[in-house]
């Protein structure tokens, strides 16, 4: 019989089978994989079958049974091969992307990688995704990062350029981190700034999936009563992902991921493979983030330590001074008395001196040397003195906490409690560091005598203008009006004040510094001294 | 005749300034040390005092300090061979500052000045 398709042929021509492709000429020659291949599935088979069929062949019958298991089989066996092959992808993918993750202490490039690997088409293929992180004092998760289109338009030209290109998934991680890192932070600024949920919030579906420690998918979630609606509204989509990010027990955050623009269902085999992948992002993003802060903290540490470094040299160098200080002043006292005693007495006795007595050119001469003799030693001493640094800038919340602790022991008998409120980040002002921490102290003394009896003192610095202001409150009698006028008139009566002539003169010297002392007392009792530092002086 | 206190431990300083404001035409007293001054002042009454910083185991400062504290009317003028006390405020509480120099008239004109602006003030307050 002549037979339609070429089963019963050892080896066929071209022209013997026209469902054999290109790059399939192989199976011209090959018998066995032609049938397997090619002949179970082709049209003219089935003919020769029918035909097989109508001639009374005994195997006909059965031959269709066979093929249809076989048929089966087949079908089976290509499915388990699609799974394996899809596994094998992702396998290969998470090693690369888990290879990144495991290396990188850049939050960025960790970041850059994680979002992408959920985003591209070579990587989970969703649409889009939001990083949230709980922040730093851990009470809060906060919207971070968004990426993905915004609409259509974008999604189809952002996945054509990416569809054209072939890159790896770690050169589009790299693109993206240098290219569009910033911009995505930008771009779903609105979205982000709405996902901030208290940790405490139980009932989230973020702390939900964070306490549970499992992946949440959120289905048909406007129509859902059991489903608050806020977050579908704010991500404007219905199904959605919920990822908790755990390392370690730690909650790092949370990756909400959706098909926003496709629409295509979130299956559960996506949602097992973003399992998957959590683990080493979350453990990558704590590892960054830590990195991150302790690299904040060396940088901080580092200019610490180049700060002491200068205040050790400056210590050096004022030591040094000091001496130099020490041993000239000692120079002053011992030639300058005797030097005032000769010039002095020579000018007595040239006094007395007729005009036409000899013996005057002689003590002219005592007095003119001795003249030049302290004018000589003043240019050394002044010179000397210039040395000393004395206005210089400094951190006032520095100097207030350190004059407290100064006066730590005579508060603690005193038992008053001091109540510290420093305001951060004020610039450094330029003043004596000796003189101001004087006036610090004095108020705090006078502060001190006003509440003999106990109480509260409070200390504290704000920025005002163009000024740094410390306000030391006391919760004592009230100064009389009497007592508060010798502030303005130094050496006056100031025995009620209680600290002898310390406040007049941290008026004088805040005066010369262009600064200012003020006293507010108030009728019910307690008293607030502020000193006033002005932040405008560069140096006097 | 106003009636001055010089406080200084060096003998022969005293007996110059003893010698050059009395030709001046104050009274002069002189003390060697913080404890005979803080002894004259309690005996009699003086109308200023010119005082040495560096006293023999003695600080002038602490002196002023207790003058300016019991006496706030009396004025002081530091007369010092230390220059550098000028610019220390624990300085600032006195009247005046002069460095010792053997051409007293920088002392003498500060003395008149101090004392003027005294009497000034003694007429103002009535």
């Amino acid at each position: 019989m002549d037979w339609e398709c070429c089963w019963s042929t050892d080896e066929i021509t071209p022209e013997g089978c026209p469902y054999i492709g290109e790059g399939e000429e192989d199976l011209y020659a090959s018998h066995r994989r032609r049938i397997v291949e090619k002949c179970v599935e082709c049209p003219r088979f089935k003919n020769d079958l029918a035909r097989m069929k109508g001639a009374g062949y005994p195997l006909s019958d059965v031959l269709p049974f066979i093929l249809t298991e076989f048929q089966e089989q087949k079908a089976q066996m290509g499915a388990m091969l699609s799974f394996l092959n899809s596994k094998t992808r992702e396998i290969k993918f998470l090693r690369e992307v888990g290879l990144v993750l495991q290396t990188s202490l850049d939050l960025d490039e960790v970041l850059s990688i994680a979002m992408t690997a959920i985003t591209a088409g070579k990587g989970f293929g969703m649409n889009r995704a939001f990083l949230l992180m709980t922040d730093k004092e851990r009470r809060n998760i906060r919207g971070y990062l968004g990426v993905g289109p915004k609409d259509y338009e974008e999604a189809w030209r952002t996945w054509e350029d990416i569809g054209r290109s072939n890159f790896t998934l770690k050169e589009l991680a790299k693109n993206f981190q240098k290219t569009k890192l910033n911009s995505e932070k930008v771009k779903f600024h609105d979205i982000l700034n709405q996902l901030s949920v208290p940790l405490a919030d139980q009932g989230h579906i973020f702390n939900r999936a964070l306490h549970g420690k499992k992946p949440i998918l959120v289905e048909n979630a406007l129509n859902n009563p059991d489903l608050d609606g806020g977050l579908a509204r704010i991500l404007g989509v219905d199904c959605f992902l919920v990822m908790p990010l755990i390392s370690r027990n730690r909650r790092i955050g949370v990756i909400i991921a959706d098909n926003c623009i496709t629409h295509k269902p979130i299956t559960l085999q996506d949602m097992q493979s973003l399992e998957t992948f959590a683990f080493p992002v979350a453990f990558a993003l704590e590892r960054a983030s830590l990195y991150e802060r302790l690299q904040e903290e060396v940088d901080k540490q580092k200019a610490a330590n180049a700060k002491l470094r200068e205040q050790q040299e400056l210590i050096v160098k004022m030591e040094k001074m000091a001496l130099v200080g020490k041993i000239t002043s000692s120079i002053a006292h011992s030639i300058r008395n005797p030097l005032m005693v000769i010039g002095g007495f020579a000018r007595t006795l040239l006094r007395g001196t007729p005009e036409n007595d000899e013996k005057r050119s002689y003590l002219e001469s005592i007095v003119r040397e001795t003249r030049q003799l302290e004018d000589v030693l003043s240019e050394v001493l002044d010179y000397s003195e210039s040395l000393f640094p004395v206005m210089d800038l400094w951190d006032i919340n520095e100097l207030v906490t350190t004059s407290l602790a100064e006066l730590a022991g005579t508060l603690e008998q005193a038992g008053i409690a001091c109540q510290l409120q420093l305001a951060q980040e004020l610039p450094m002002v330029c003043v004596d560091y000796k003189q101001i921490s004087y006036c610090v102290k004095t108020c705090i003394s006078t502060g001190l005598a006003a509440m003999a009896k106990g109480g509260e003192l409070r200390v504290e610095s704000v920025l005002e203008g163009d000024a740094v202001l410390l306000r030391i409150s006391d919760s004592g009698k009230a100064l009389s009006k009497k007592a508060q006028e010798a502030l303005t008139a130094p050496f006056y009566q100031t025995q009620e004040m209680g600290a002898g002539v310390g406040l007049s003169l941290c008026k004088i010297i805040l005066e010369r510094q262009g600064d200012s002392l003020t006293i507010l007392s108030r009728p019910g009792g307690g008293n607030t001294y502020s000193i006033r530092l002005s932040t405008r002086k560069e140096n006097i | 005749m106003a009636k001055l206190l010089v406080v200084d431990d060096e003998a022969n300083l005293r007996l110059l300034y003893a010698q050059e404001l009395s030709d001046e035409g104050y009274e002069v007293v002189t003390a060697a040390s913080a404890f005979e001054a803080v002894e004259k002042l309690e005996a009699a009454p003086f109308d200023l005092v010119v005082l040495d910083i560096k006293l023999k185991n003695e600080s002038g400062i602490e002196l002023l300090q207790r003058i300016v504290k019991e006496r706030h009317t009396l004025p002081v003028i530091l007369c010092t061979a230390f220059s550098c006390y000028k610019d220390d405020f624990s300085a600032w509480l006195a009247d005046g500052y002069v460095v010792k120099s053997s051409d007293m008239g920088e002392l003498k004109d500060e003395i008149r000045r101090v004392l003027t602006k005294k009497q000034k003030a003694a007429l103002a307050a009535g």
